[in-house]
């Protein structure tokens, strides 16, 4: 197993691909609708995202665009979807503005520094040339797509939008794409940004308010939310903070969160998202009391036992991949001095854990005399709930075994 | 058909609620004694579920569910420390954690497994009525709530060494746990059902326990044996009672648990008392803070055991040594068997401290003993004719009686409800700052919900709004 797992790619590779095999199977039963090659040829747009969220340690930023623009055209293409345009409209007016905004920060330090070099830049801008309200204007800037793109607190709306008005196929692919370019968008512009030590504390105090912000804002939006599927866009924006925290302490280095020999995290997102965000689509709005089952658990139980399994692992359930995850970041915050943040951590995961038990105590619901009905769920969504957790399972042991999401 | 098959065979093994709940409920039971914090995490989770598997399978699942939710809480609380417990050893090999968020960490298990062994003890204003109402499992329903004191003791007391250290920690759990003793003494006498009185009972008996802990005045084994003395009585009593009121058969064994209950308060109380009354950090204020719990618990023990009243027509043959018996002597056993063994662990006692804290407890049961005794004797004399108008002239004794008696039960019902009308007061209280802490959570977080509106232009404005801030902040800088 340990041989296997130090492989470069092999979490990722094989998280994404069961994440692409899902879509797929996910995406024939949208061929009574279309016809067979209408249906399937979403599968070809969706090979980027998978690349992306592959090599999400060493794409180049403009990749940024790419991904964004083929997310809101996939959405805006179901036209028959009135949640679907919804979603490509609201994407449009707060991805495309973000990234307008830090390309204008990145256009600002080029101006300032004479080079479009991340490294060059901070080696120039040492030098003290400039007057600093130039830089400092645009140091802020230039980090705003990337803490949009990974949905943290107060940009976390969309990604709960999208795993509830996406399709199932398209929303845990787009979600973790765009979340993993957004630490990658983070990691990139903070690369070596040691050598510059003003700027270096500006970059560590914007990141330092805005992991405050998603976690404890995370935590206070999830705890409202009633809906199954935005609970789990809510966890989804939880897990971008998760990656924040983890650059927190060390600018310019996504460790285990991007790193391809480990891919824990990307390889946990996307499975986590793909069992949950399938799973919230079956599970009734909680009312806030107990009411029967749903029909999925009443028919299925061994395969939402599945489902559950990724809920609970995107909240950091202990015994969980999601939870060595939380733990892994947490030890990084506690490493690194982050005591604030390290306490803002630990009310974003009560919060989790506690929304997560709830859900899982919802899908359970209160016994009945009554049969379950008679149709089953289709073949093709238990598949899928089962490959995610079975996936995430496979996971957790391999960290057990090669000594967690760090490799 | 392959289905069907699948879900009929899933359903022929699954198990009953009863069964299963059980099964939980032992298991978290024993985890809680297993020192890893994680395996105690487990536990408690595992004891939240039993409590929901009974409570979603009564008849009214919704109110029962609702009931006992609470428990999630002390579970939540136990798996935040048992993830510290996990990162501070590693942090502190490895020499990388920083003192402020090693401190930090350590501050928080500590709160973690007090907040939790103080909700189950029913010592924080969130959980404490749940004594008053029984269990969710039907057969075994009066019962099943004193389990939950019991769990809050064991775990405290079982990871003493993660919160006595932390000493604001202990100094705030010190403090809950004789508001608790106090409260819960207060609901024990002002409650008319025996069963719902020793309940409260045992959450006295368990927070003054608390309090032995908390201010380490013996060792933790001893601290063990007096609480399992104090409360394991209680607990078989209450067990008992569901099988024919056995302890209260008969005036041998009632004489019995009344003295075992009467000496397993004494001996509880007796340290503590000495320890805080005369001891080498004495408080007087907190010592005679404890004092009034322990007269009202001794006295609702010992004047409230009551011989149950032979309603059977034809008796059954029972044995002269039941397993009641012995439990009985085993309680009067264990209480001073903790006292010897913390006067050979070195506990010291001395003039005229160790005398003077045995008082409260003795003279609460010696009175509590006289007043019983002269309520039987009245009641035993108004048995005869208790609705007949008695003539002064023929029977002056017995319309003596007839006046004593009645004007103790006017006393007591005033005292009752006295002290039911303080708890309710306090409760109340409590509720009250809990519900607008709630409030005031729930104003500060709504512009959070106003951000799912679902209006797009919403986004965008904050958007706008952030960016200039991000302009702004540098500017003023």
């Amino acid at each position: 197993m340990n041989g296997l797992t130090s492989h470069p790619y092999v979490f990722s590779v094989s998280a994404t691909a069961l994440g692409l095999a899902c879509a797929g199977m996910l995406l024939t039963q949208e061929t009574r609708r279309a016809g067979w090659a209408r249906a399937m040829s979403p599968l070809v747009a969706l090979l980027p995202l998978g690349l992306v969220l592959i090599a999400a340690g060493q794409v180049q930023l403009a990749w940024a665009a790419l991904v964004t623009a083929l997310v809101i055209a996939l959405l805006a293409r179901n036209e028959d979807d009135p949640l679907h345009s919804e979603n490509a409209l609201k994407m449009l007016w707060v991805l495309v503005p973000a990234l307008a905004l830090s390309w204008a920060g990145l256009e600002l330090l080029t101006l300032a520094t004479g080079t479009a070099y991340v490294q060059e830049q901070w080696a120039v801008l040492q030098l003290g040339l400039d007057q600093p309200f130039l830089w400092s204007t645009a140091l802020p800037l230039s980090l705003l797509a990337g803490i949009v793109l990974l949905g943290a607190a107060p940009f976390h709306f969309w990604v709960a939008d999208v795993m509830q008005g996406a399709r199932p196929w398209l929303a845990p692919l787009a979600v973790a794409s765009l979340q993993a370019i957004g630490a990658r968008w983070l990691d990139a512009r903070t690369a070596g940004i040691e050598a510059f030590p003003a700027g270096a504390t500006i970059a560590q105090g914007l990141m330092e308010i805005a992991t405050l912000v998603a976690l404890i804002g995370g935590a206070a939006t999830l705890a409202m939310q009633r809906h199954p599927e935005r609970r789990v866009g809510t966890l989804a924006s939880l897990n971008g903070a998760l990656a924040m925290c983890t650059m927190l302490g060390r600018p310019g280095s996504a460790g285990p969160v991007l790193d391809p020999a480990s891919g824990g995290w990307v390889a946990h997102t996307v499975l986590a998202l793909t069992g949950a965000g399938m799973l919230a689509r079956l599970l009734p709005v909680s009312t806030g009391s107990v009411s029967i089952a749903p029909t999925v658990y009443r028919r299925h139980p061994f395969v939402t036992a599945l489902g559950l399994y990724s809920v609970l692992s995107l909240a950091g359930v202990p015994g969980t991949p999601g939870g060595r995850l939380w733990l892994e970041v947490a030890r990084d915050l506690a490493d690194s001095g982050h005591s604030w943040t390290l306490l803002a951590l630990v009310i974003a995961w009560l919060s989790a854990f506690t929304v997560a038990m709830r859900q899982l105590r919802e899908t359970l619901g209160v016994p009945t005399r009554f049969a379950p009905p008679s149709a089953n769920v289709p073949a093709v969504v238990r598949a899928t709930l089962a490959i995610a957790g079975t996936g995430l399972a496979v996971l957790g042991i391999a960290w057990i075994s090669g000594g967690g999401p760090r490799g | 058909m392959r289905m069907i098959f699948t879900i009929d065979r899933w359903r022929a093994f699954r198990p009953d609620a009863r069964h299963l709940g059980g099964a939980l409920c032992g298991l978290g039971l024993a985890m809680l004694w297993i020192p890893s914090l994680l395996a105690t995490a487990f536990g408690a989770e595992l004891l939240a579920a039993a409590f929901w598997v009974w409570a979603r399978a009564t008849e009214s699942p919704r109110e029962q569910v609702a009931r006992w939710s609470w428990l999630r809480r002390p579970a939540q609380a136990l798996w935040l420390a048992a993830a510290i417990q996990i990162l501070v050893p590693e942090l502190m090999r490895t020499g990388i954690g920083r003192g402020g968020a090693v401190e930090l960490l350590r501050w928080m298990q500590a709160g973690a497994v007090v907040w939790a062994g103080l909700e189950l003890l029913a010592a924080l204003p969130l959980s404490r009525p749940f004594s008053d109402l029984p269990g969710p499992l039907l057969a075994i329903r009066p019962w099943l709530p004193a389990i939950l004191p019991a769990a809050g003791f064991i775990l405290l007391w079982r990871h003493q060494e993660e919160w006595i250290g932390i000493a604001r920690v202990r100094d705030i759990a010190a403090v809950l746990f004789l508001l608790t003793a106090w409260l819960a003494a207060l609901r024990a006498f002002g409650r008319l059902q025996w069963l719902v009185s020793l309940r409260w009972l045992l959450i006295s008996d368990s927070a003054l326990a608390g309090v032995l802990v908390a201010q380490r005045v013996v060792r933790p084994e001893v601290s063990m044996l007096l609480w399992l003395g104090a409360c394991g009585g209680r607990t078989f009593m209450l067990a008992s009672e569901l099988r024919s009121a056995a302890p209260r058969r008969g005036p041998v064994i009632s004489t019995l648990w009344r003295a075992a209950g009467w000496l397993s308060s004494t001996c509880l109380s007796w340290p503590i008392l000495l320890a805080l009354g005369f001891g080498e950090h004495a408080h007087a204020a907190f010592a005679l803070a404890v004092v009034f719990p322990v007269v009202l618990s001794t006295w609702v023990i010992v004047s409230r055991l009551e011989e149950a009243p032979e309603r059977r027509m034809m008796m059954r043959p029972t044995p002269p040594l039941t397993l009641g018996h012995l439990a009985a002597l085993l309680t009067l056993v264990i209480g001073p068997l903790g006292l010897i063994t913390a006067a050979r662990g070195g506990f010291q006692a001395a003039w005229p401290g160790a005398p003077l804290a045995f008082l409260p407890a003795l003279l609460s049961g010696v009175a509590a003993t006289v007043v019983l005794g002269w309520r039987r004797r009245a009641a035993g004399i108004t048995a005869d004719a208790p609705s007949v108008i008695v003539d002064p002239a023929q029977s002056p004794e017995r319309l003596d009686a007839v006046h004593r008696l009645a004007a103790l039960e006017r006393v007591s019902e005033r005292l009752r409800a006295g002290s039911r009308t303080l708890f309710r007061w306090i409760t109340g209280f409590e509720r009250r700052i809990v519900e607008q802490l709630a409030r005031l959570g729930q104003t500060l977080i709504s512009p959070m919900h106003d951000l799912h509106t679902g209006d797009a232009q919403e986004y965008l404005l904050l958007l706008v709004g952030l960016s200039l801030l991000a302009l702004v902040v540098p500017l003023l800088q």
